[in-house]
């Protein structure tokens, strides 16, 4: 999966580059508004369907009860959290840099949207911070589960509910499918409210 | 919702559907930064910041992922 997301990211850089820098054949901003808003909605939506036609996962989240959501809250308060030290071992915006670390690995979120609240470099940032959690996490989950059962849930964040979620499931057994993808799925929902809260706050 | 009331139908593999839009969804956001000079200028300069955002944040949330689930009693 990360194979194809590596080489499309690259292959659309590299139309977006030529595109911008040699006659724009197509617009900018169609490719890049248009298509990513209707790209984002049906994938939300997808997400949705899944979760409602899937009754062993509903049935289960009710079982747990609210404890599951104790997860997703605790990684939510750890990024931020990641995120206020960093901004002061490297010197800094504590709200953008704390708002960055809130997109909780979901970098088609989060990069776009440090980019529109706070200037393009913080998009990159935003995109590079949480693209690298992604990364560092699936090649981090077979030594972190040793340390404790959770922690490849923590360390995925949102990207729990899918892109990481094989590879958790395949480190921590089936049973924490549900735990996986309920705190993927809460960080999901919460990450972009917890981004604009953040950035209102600066 | 409306996966809710489809519940129990012809099981739909939608997985392949969701990874062709996440394709789209990708290359949008690829175009989106190629065709971005001052954000492909400023990469070079945020990679080092970006790693060490997400180390910590990876570290504090297992630190209180583990904290957390030992405070509520998940097994």
């Amino acid at each position: 999966m990360i194979k194809y997301i590596v080489a499309t990211l690259l292959l659309g850089a590299v139309a977006g580059y030529v595109n911008g820098n040699w006659g724009s054949a197509v617009a900018g901003t169609w490719v890049s508004s248009y298509l990513f808003d209707s790209s984002l909605m049906l994938l939300l939506f997808v997400m949705g369907l899944v979760f409602g036609m899937d009754k062993d996962s509903t049935a289960k989240m009710r079982r747990t009860g609210l404890k599951i959501l104790a997860v997703p809250l605790a990684v939510a308060l750890g990024s931020i959290t990641g995120g206020v030290v960093s901004s002061f071992v490297l010197g800094i915006n504590m709200v953008a840099a704390t708002a960055v670390s809130a997109g909780y690995g979901w970098y088609t979120l989060a990069g776009p949207m440090a980019g529109q609240l706070f200037g393009p470099e913080w998009g990159a940032l935003g995109f590079a911070a949480n693209f690298s959690r992604e990364l560092l996490t699936i090649l981090t989950i077979s030594l972190m589960v040793k340390v404790d059962k959770y922690a490849p849930v923590a360390l995925g964040g949102a990207t729990s509910m899918d892109t990481t979620l094989p590879v958790i499931v395949r480190y921590c057994g089936s049973d924490m499918l549900i735990t996986a993808f309920s705190s993927g799925f809460t960080l999901s929902l919460i990450a972009p409210i917890t981004i604009i809260t953040i950035a209102t706050l600066g | 919702m409306f996966g809710y009331v489809l519940r129990g139908r012809k099981r739909t593999d939608l997985s392949k559907a969701t990874f062709g839009v996440i394709i789209v969804l990708i290359f949008s956001l690829g175009f989106g930064i190629g065709g971005n000079s001052e954000l492909l200028a400023a990469l070079p300069r945020v990679g080092l910041d970006a790693v060490v955002i997400a180390l910590l944040a990876m570290l504090f949330s297992v630190v209180f992922v583990v904290a957390a689930r030992k405070a509520v009693g998940l097994k």
